[in-house]
């Protein structure tokens, strides 16, 4: 008995050393592959000046867009991954590669604002814009906001709302709209 | 006139004359059975040269009076058991037990026996499941299986991934012991399955509590125990095979095992399982993406000599399970919408295809286990066992990385447990065992996405004393206390807004290691020291009625998903974050059982209140806001709760062919502070069986059923959002508490044995689960949000023995 006690004891000399044994190395960061950090809406017309907004999760406010009436916009979307300032990332790029499981999709509220496809826009096989690229058409003055989708895997490519398409939402940002005579 | 012999000798009639009361001594005790515990009947001890013997009673008392003081050689036989001789000094009178060894025929009925399983605890109710049972329920994952017990539920993540839960308790406050051994997985996450095949296993005993410290003092909810197959001690070779073919999901398992056995006590032994499933079916819909594919494998080798022997284990346990493809949603406005739809938001034809979201785990286990009898009293056992663990998360993601996983975690564990049971004298028993533990976890950084779970090492060591004291069949009490000393060594990166806007950064300034900028690498160290304690009576009252009573004290370390986890939940749209400053949760739990036994009727019935304080859950803090859209935070916070509640079961035999049985379970979880109740907490059940038996044919006719309550008492963690409707901003509810409605579900059991008699032993079973095709949702369903519960089920199956 006395035996199996000090054998028993005995083990208990490593468990006990156990807490001083390794440690563990540091580990390696990750480079994070799917990060979208940055939306910019590029707008430009015939009759009024061109702009630029842009929306990220640092900035604190985020920009209006101004529009006048009767005008027509054209407007590029771009998805940026700018974790390292070093190394930005163009995601638009792989949106429009994988036109097929991407959709972009504008959503208006409280304003008179309605776009189609547009120039240089990507095309999927089934032939529906991905409308990377939009033409926009203002008709009346007032103040709201448009919210920006891009949709991962949507079930259809054509709906005028955001339940119609379905799928994930990769990413959703929202900017105010005025809309001046 | 024997006893005149006996006072022949005159020198010893001499002494007598000194002290008085030489030959009036009394030798007395009780026989018991050497493997069992239990009292033998109708052993006989004799003396040696005398005519003076005694017999064991029912109880396996014995008395012999008026013996001499002196040496006596005692032999003691019984007509199933191997005779046993023994010399003792007598002085006074004597309480003295034996134990005595069945022969090794009779031996091998009683391993075989579902009783050769000892309960874990006397002074707890056990539930159980034997071998029968387990081939029944073959097909079935752990959590499934287990679910037909009182106070057992399953916490499930769609139709694949299930979680036992018992008391409402799950993960970290459950253990899982498989052949002695503590199973390490990444048991700490709701959606993680316990990686275990239940087929590799003979029998599984449930405890509410913690049923014996040898496991750990840390499982407030319960342990689940499971037996693997005992070795026959005979030249002899058997084994079992069941095959299921199931309608819901195109799939079907089947299972095989064989043992080889030697009588010079070697034995060799192989299993394996293998499982596939294509999408599931609720009644109306197809649910993409739901298959399985499974397989098990375990060998053994080992020798048992009844007092000494030892064996090898290795098990591999791999699957990969798909999650309902409707559940991976970007942000909460697709979680809304996946609420107010009626059907999944993506249906697909049926398809044994795998895609992302899925889950891929990988368990082996290799484990040594060595025992030896010392001498008639004390036994030493020693257990080692090694696991890794490996498991990968792949979600939906862009750019064709669907293929890569975006978690994967391989937790390696060196586990060692000793110890030494001693039983004094019948009445008093001891055990002390040491426990030591090592574990290694790496996330692997190539997955492109934030760690889940940083890198760690824990280091676990603790030990522990229990006894009993049985002075008689009818009475027996039970205690033990445990210590474990955790180390816990983590080196994690958190996003650097993250670590200073919660403070962390002016507390904990002195394990930041290096900075990056955007993130910022920290090293925290963590001690926790956990006393747990248990102390229990179990009297038998009648001669069919026994009540036990227990209090066990239990102290858990928080696991490290509630001190570290950091990342996005595609399933629920949170984002969930572990909290460093918690702190152990203690908990205190009473339960109480009653437990009838006769021949037609059984019953019990058995309450419990559980106060914990620093109860570890997750709740929703605040909104974060990211770039797709915002997004409601969960954090691991500490609170006090109480709970209580009582299952109760009841079986009868009206008729020697009809067979009831009815089990139900309610549980009340108050978080005392906020004064609301918990989350996740079992809506009361009911589940019953009725049961029939042909005479003549052996068919055996089975219809169950079960009634889940809708669960009355959750806490409100529904939230608003704002959302464009035809044009205009609104804002919108989005319900994630209110528990789905009550329901019922019909079972159907038919069991044949078509052959009985010859040297393989067949019977055919046809299962039809949910009978009436019913639609209905679990409270207990983490992604109730998305889909029905599973429709119709349809399953055959065909059981060799031989």
């Amino acid at each position: 008995m006395k035996k199996v006690f000090s054998v028993m004891l005995f083990a208990s000399l490593p468990i006990i050393s156990l807490f001083n044994a390794c440690s563990k190395e540091d580990p390696e960061i990750v480079e994070e592959q799917e990060l979208i950090t940055t939306v910019i809406l590029t707008l430009t017309s015939n009759g009024a000046p061109d702009q630029s907004v842009r929306w990220t999760l640092e900035s604190a406010d985020t920009p209006t867009i101004s529009l006048q009436v009767n005008q027509e916009y054209k407007v590029a979307i771009s998805f940026l991954d700018e974790s390292d300032p070093q190394d930005i990332e163009d995601i638009t790029e792989e949106v429009r590669e994988e036109a097929d499981e991407h959709q972009v999709f504008y959503e208006f509220s409280d304003v008179n604002v309605s776009y189609i496809s547009g120039e240089g826009d990507t095309i999927d096989e089934d032939n529906n814009p991905v409308n990377v690229n939009t033409l926009w058409t203002v008709t009346d003055s007032g103040s709201g906001s448009v919210t920006a989708y891009l949709i991962h895997e949507p079930i259809s490519k054509i709906s005028s709302t955001r339940d119609g398409f379905g799928g994930e939402t990769d990413v959703q940002v929202s900017f105010p709209i005025v809309i001046t005579e | 006139m024997n006893q005149i012999k006996f006072f022949v000798p005159l020198t010893l009639l001499a002494l007598a004359t000194v002290k008085g009361q030489l030959c009036s001594l009394t030798l007395e005790g009780r026989i018991i059975d050497l493997h069992e515990g239990t009292p033998i009947f109708g052993a006989v001890i004799s003396i040696e040269g005398t005519t003076l013997f005694g017999q064991s009673d029912e109880r396996g008392y014995y008395k012999i009076p008026e013996v001499c003081k002196g040496s006596l050689k005692l032999k003691i036989t019984h007509e199933q058991c191997n005779t046993i001789e023994k010399t003792l000094f007598l002085e006074s009178n004597r309480n003295q037990n034996f134990e005595l060894e069945h022969h090794i025929n009779e031996l091998n009925e009683i391993i075989l026996s579902e009783a050769a399983v000892n309960q874990l605890n006397l002074s707890l109710t056990e539930s159980r499941l034997n071998a029968e049972e387990i081939a029944k329920l073959s097909n079935d994952n752990l959590a499934e299986a287990l679910s037909g017990m009182a106070g057992v539920s399953v916490l499930k993540t769609g139709s694949g991934i299930a979680k036992p839960m018992i008391h409402g308790l799950y993960g970290s406050r459950v253990a899982i012991v498989a052949d002695g051994m503590r199973l390490q997985d990444q048991e700490w996450g709701a959606d993680h399955a316990p990686n275990i095949d239940l087929n590799g296993f003979e029998s599984v005993q449930v405890v509410k509590g913690v049923a014996t410290l040898r496991y750990g003092g840390d499982t407030p909810g319960g342990m689940i125990v499971l037996n693997p197959q005992k070795a026959y001690l005979a030249d002899s070779l058997y084994g079992a095979s069941v095959i299921n073919g199931v309608t819901n999901g195109k799939g079907g398992s089947m299972s095989a095992k064989l043992t080889r056995t030697l009588s010079n006590g070697y034995y060799y032994s192989g299993q394996f399982s293998l499982k596939q499933f294509g999408d599931r079916k609720a009644p109306d819909y197809i649910l993409t993406n739901t298959g399985l594919k499974e397989y098990a494998v375990g060998m053994r080798m080992g020798r048992n000599k009844i007092v000494k022997g030892w064996h090898l284990d290795y098990r591999h346990f791999q699957n990969t399970t798909g999650i309902l493809r409707a559940a991976h949603i970007g942000n909460i406005e697709d979680l809304l919408r996946a609420i107010e739809s009626s059907i999944p938001l993506r249906i697909d034809p049926f398809s044994y295809t795998l895609d992302a979201p899925k889950q891929e785990a990988k368990h082996q286990n290799l484990q040594a286990h060595f025992f030896n009898e010392l001498n008639d009293q004390s036994k030493l056992i020693l257990n080692y066992s090694y696991q890794r663990s490996n498991r990968k998360e792949y979600d939906v993601r862009r750019g064709n990385r669907s293929g890569q996983a975006a978690i994967d975690l391989t937790l390696n564990t060196h586990d060692f447990l000793g110890r030494i049971e001693w039983d004094k004298n019948f009445d008093w028993n001891f055990e002390w065992g040491l426990n030591g533990m090592i574990q290694d976890n790496f996330s692997n950084p190539e997955t492109g996405v934030k760690r889940l779970i940083p890198d760690y090492i824990k280091v676990q060591a603790g030990s522990y004393l229990t006894g009993s004291y049985r002075p008689s069949t009818t009475f027996n009490w039970e205690w033990g206390f445990r210590y474990d000393q955790i180390a816990i060594d983590a080196k994690k990166f958190y996003d650097t807004k993250i670590w200073n806007e919660s403070g962390y950064s002016s507390r904990f300034s002195d394990i930041e290691t290096k900075d990056f900028g955007t993130q910022i690498l920290v090293n925290p160290k963590l001690n926790y020291g956990n006393f747990s304690g248990q102390t229990g009576v179990a009297i038998q009252l009648g001669k069919n009625l026994t009540t036990r009573f227990s209090y066990l004290h239990t102290q858990r370390a928080p696991n490290i998903s509630e001190l570290f986890s950091d990342g996005l939940h595609h399933s629920l749209a949170t984002i969930e974050y572990g909290n460093l400053l918690l702190d152990k949760e203690i908990s205190h739990k009473l339960l109480l059982g009653i437990n009838h036994t006769g021949g037609s009727l059984k019953y019990g019935i058995e309450p419990y209140v559980n106060w914990i304080s620093d109860f570890i859950f997750i709740q929703p803090t605040g909104v974060e806001l990211t770039i797709r859209g915002a997004f409601p935070v969960w954090e691991y916070q500490a609170t006090d709760v109480l709970m209580w509640g009582g299952d109760a079961y009841i079986e009868m035999t009206p008729h020697t062919n009809i067979q009831y049985k009815a089990a139900a379970a309610y549980t009340y979880a108050q978080d005392q502070l906020a004064q609301n109740p918990l989350i996740n907490v079992p809506p009361f059940s009911l589940s019953q069986q009725l049961s029939y038996h042909f005479p003549k044919s052996a068919l055996e006719f089975e219809l169950a059923h079960r009634y889940t309550a809708a669960q009355k008492r959750f806490p409100n963690t529904n939230f608003y959002i704002s959302q464009i409707e035809s044009g205009a901003r609104v804002q919108k509810e989005i319900d994630i508490s209110t528990p789905p409605p009550a329901f019922h579900t019909f079972d159907l059991y038919l069991t044949w044995p078509i052959q009985q008699q010859s040297k393989v032993n067949t019977s055919l079973r046809i299962i039809i689960q949910n009978i009436t095709n019913t639609t209905y949702f679990d409270y207990l369903n983490r992604l109730r949000f998305y889909s029905a519960e599973l429709g119709r089920i349809a399953q055959i199956q065909l059981i060799f023995r031989y």
